[in-house]
């Protein structure tokens, strides 16, 4: 059910006499049937709004999928394990703000120093969750609460200046080119997106979260040392929190507190929606991919249908329900 | 498990209170620290009366009420990060219905809220075991419809209760005042209730199975998903009952209020309150103290004179604290058996 280099391949799918059927075919790369959702989904989207099927109205979708999906890669990277960040978006909201505040002192040493939030921030939840084995749920929650109170008391006295981007992370996080048809922030996501599918397919690190993930008895015995494979983990998804912080920061301009805690939950759904086990060990980033471009086109319908908040919430929890279901209809068809 | 038959085969009084302590004294602990924290609150204001009291019980109520709902679908191996968004759906559901009616049939609606509450949950728990999907992948889509229907429900801050349905939750007509004893009364009885439920009879105790190992309660003639089904809907209903209390401090509905995080609230007083995440461990009755001593560390922090930002900091480092600790504990037991 996943092209993860951990598991085994399935011999059934050669050997199989009988040719198989709809449902069995899609349940091999139950990808293809996320790829239709999203496809269903535009045209759906196009009918409700004519102009949308145009390069400004999916650059629209594009926009808000880019920092779901760079939040849902540090969201998958750790479901794999087993573990979740809850503080991800405090973790990104908390980076921007330091990156806005330090922007009088250069770029890319503003930059540097917001990056370097997250990865203190994710290490120690590492630390907690590798090492003092605090369950990932509370030390992420946890996490999220004291980052929020140490940068509201910092916010009137350490970090008191400036809450503006430079023009340089406006550009990057709301800025486009090829005559303003693909936004800067894309490109990130694509770097993004090559590196973390490299780390998940083709290093010994990413068999290592996909083993910890699925047996952690097993894999501490065949010699994984499990709290270094976390706080690496950890420390990864707080980077990824971190850049995405960057581009909402700059694609809004001005940073407060509430920056990007409004993308916690959509970041998990994302990652759920493309097939990763909440569990462990079952999980790929084309699927998260897939994940965050169907919530970023739902954003765009829902905008263009005109529905108010109540029915955006509604449907938004109905399709995360529903598309599980089929995700798991698929898998145990195979 | 915190079943109820004492061995008294005679095997040796050490033995069994060792055995006692072990499996209480987590409890004890949390009790005890409450008590310390109480006494020491007390030695920080001037004056320790009725009115503290009174704010402490009613503003705590319905973070332990809230951790009865959690406690009872996680010992039945589940979790339902609805809860939250269920508390801020009654209480908008409360706030419209209840506005300007008199106390009787103020209560035959709160009534039908709590059935309402049961159902919809209940439903939620169908949900899970029909489509075999995570209960934290349902329950995320959940509390999203229910902070949904409550937008629908009460478009924006408003409403009320009136002012004897208050009183049963505060002790004031007004959401504060001197009386503690209505707010002990609405925490006691539906603490009781489900512990009793939870402990002594056999639905309740098959949570305990189905929690610890599905599979194997299933062979001994559990049934699993009826299990499942009636945690999800006892949960719905007190966190419903929780919503109640929320609404009867404010006097308003609010519908914008987030859900997620009374959700995360709940889920950390239910760990600290010694229920395992992994289910089919701990006890209801443990969850009042560890609530309370979540929502007592803002009035005390705020009594030493320490600024609210800094609180919050202290708060998230003593929760990793305690749960380092409880681990610590955990992985001393495993290795010794």
């Amino acid at each position: 059910m996943n092209d993860a280099p951990a598991t085994t391949p399935k011999v059934s799918t050669d050997s199989e006499p009988t040719k198989p059927s709809l449902a069995g075919r899609l349940a091999a790369r139950p990808q293809i049937a996320l790829i239709g959702v999203l496809v269903v989904l535009i045209i759906v989207t196009g009918i409700a709004e004519p102009n949308y099927l145009s390069v400004a109205g999916l650059r629209n979708s594009l926009i808000w999928a880019i920092p779901i999906g760079i939040l849902a890669a540090g969201q998958t990277i750790l479901m794999l394990t087993g573990g979740i960040d809850l503080s991800i978006a405090m973790i990104a909201t908390a980076s921007a703000y330091v990156t806005a505040n330090q922007s009088a002192n250069g770029t890319a040493l503003a930059i540097m120093i917001g990056l370097l939030v997250g990865i203190i921030a994710g290490s120690l939840n590492g630390v907690g969750v590798g090492v003092f084995r605090v369950n990932p749920l509370i030390m992420t929650l946890a996490m999220s609460g004291i980052l929020l109170g140490l940068f509201s008391g910092w916010a009137t006295t350490i970090f008191a200046g400036s809450t503006q981007m430079n023009d340089f992370m406006r550009s990057l996080g709301g800025g486009s080119f090829f005559g303003g048809r693909v936004p800067w922030a894309a490109l990130v996501w694509t770097v993004i997106a090559i590196g973390v599918i490299v780390l998940l397919r083709k290093t010994g690190f990413g068999r290592n979260l996909y083993a910890l993930g699925d047996n952690a008895v097993a894999s501490r015995l065949s010699g994984i040392r499990a709290w270094q494979v976390l706080i690496a983990a950890y420390a990864i998804s707080g980077i990824l929190g971190s850049v995405a912080g960057l581009l909402v920061g700059g694609r809004v301009g001005a940073v407060d507190l509430q920056l990007v805690g409004f993308l916690l939950l959509p970041s998990v759904a994302a990652a759920v929606i493309g097939g990763t086990s909440i569990f462990g060990g079952i999980g790929t980033y084309t699927g998260t991919i897939l994940g965050a471009l169907i919530l970023g086109v739902l954003q765009s319908l829902l905008t263009f249908l005109g529905a108010g908040q109540a029915v955006q919430q509604l449907l938004y929890g109905s399709i995360i329900i529903g598309l599980s279901w089929m995700y798991t209809r698929l898998a145990s068809t195979q | 498990m915190t079943a109820t038959t004492p061995t008294t085969n005679g095997a040796g009084r050490q033995l069994m209170w060792r055995r006692r302590v072990q499996r209480h004294g987590w409890t004890v602990g949390v009790w005890v620290l409450l008590v310390v924290l109480v006494a020491w609150y007390a030695t920080l204001i001037p004056r320790f009366g009725s009115f503290q009291a009174s704010t402490i019980l009613t503003g705590g109520s319905a973070w332990i009420l809230l951790g009865i709902a959690q406690a009872v679908v996680v010992v039945a191996g589940g979790l339902d990060l609805g809860v939250g968004g269920m508390l801020v759906l009654s209480s908008v559901t409360a706030a419209q219905f209840m506005d300007g009616q008199p106390i009787e049939v103020a209560i035959l609606i709160g009534i039908a809220i709590l059935i309402g509450a049961a159902v919809l949950n209940g439903l939620v728990g169908w949900i899970i075991t029909v489509s075999k999907i995570p209960d934290i992948v349902v329950t995320l889509g959940s509390l999203y419809i229910y902070q949904g229907l409550a937008l629908m429900m009460l478009p924006k801050v408003g409403g009320g209760t009136p002012g004897a349905f208050r009183w049963i939750f505060t002790g004031s007509e007004h959401g504060v005042g001197a009386n503690p004893w209505p707010a002990l009364v609405v925490i006691i009885i539906p603490v009781i209730i489900v512990a009793w439920w939870m402990g002594r009879t056999k639905s309740g105790l098959s949570l305990y199975a189905v929690g610890s190992d599905a599979t194997a309660a299933f062979l001994s003639g559990v049934r699993d998903a009826r299990t499942k089904i009636i945690s999800f809907a006892v949960a719905g209903a007190v966190a419903a009952l929780a919503g109640f209390s929320s609404v009867s401090i404010s006097g308003v509905g609010n519908p914008t209020t987030d859900g997620g995080v009374l959700t995360l609230n709940s889920v950390a007083a239910i760990v600290l309150g010694g229920i395992a995440l992994t289910g089919g461990v701990g006890s209801v009755i443990a969850v009042v103290p560890a609530a309370l001593i979540l929502f007592f560390f803002n009035p005390i922090l705020s009594a030493l004179g320490v600024d609210p930002n800094r609180a919050q900091v202290i708060q998230g480092i003593l929760i990793v604290f305690v749960m380092m600790v409880a681990g610590l504990l955990e992985w001393r037991r495993i290795r010794r058996s």
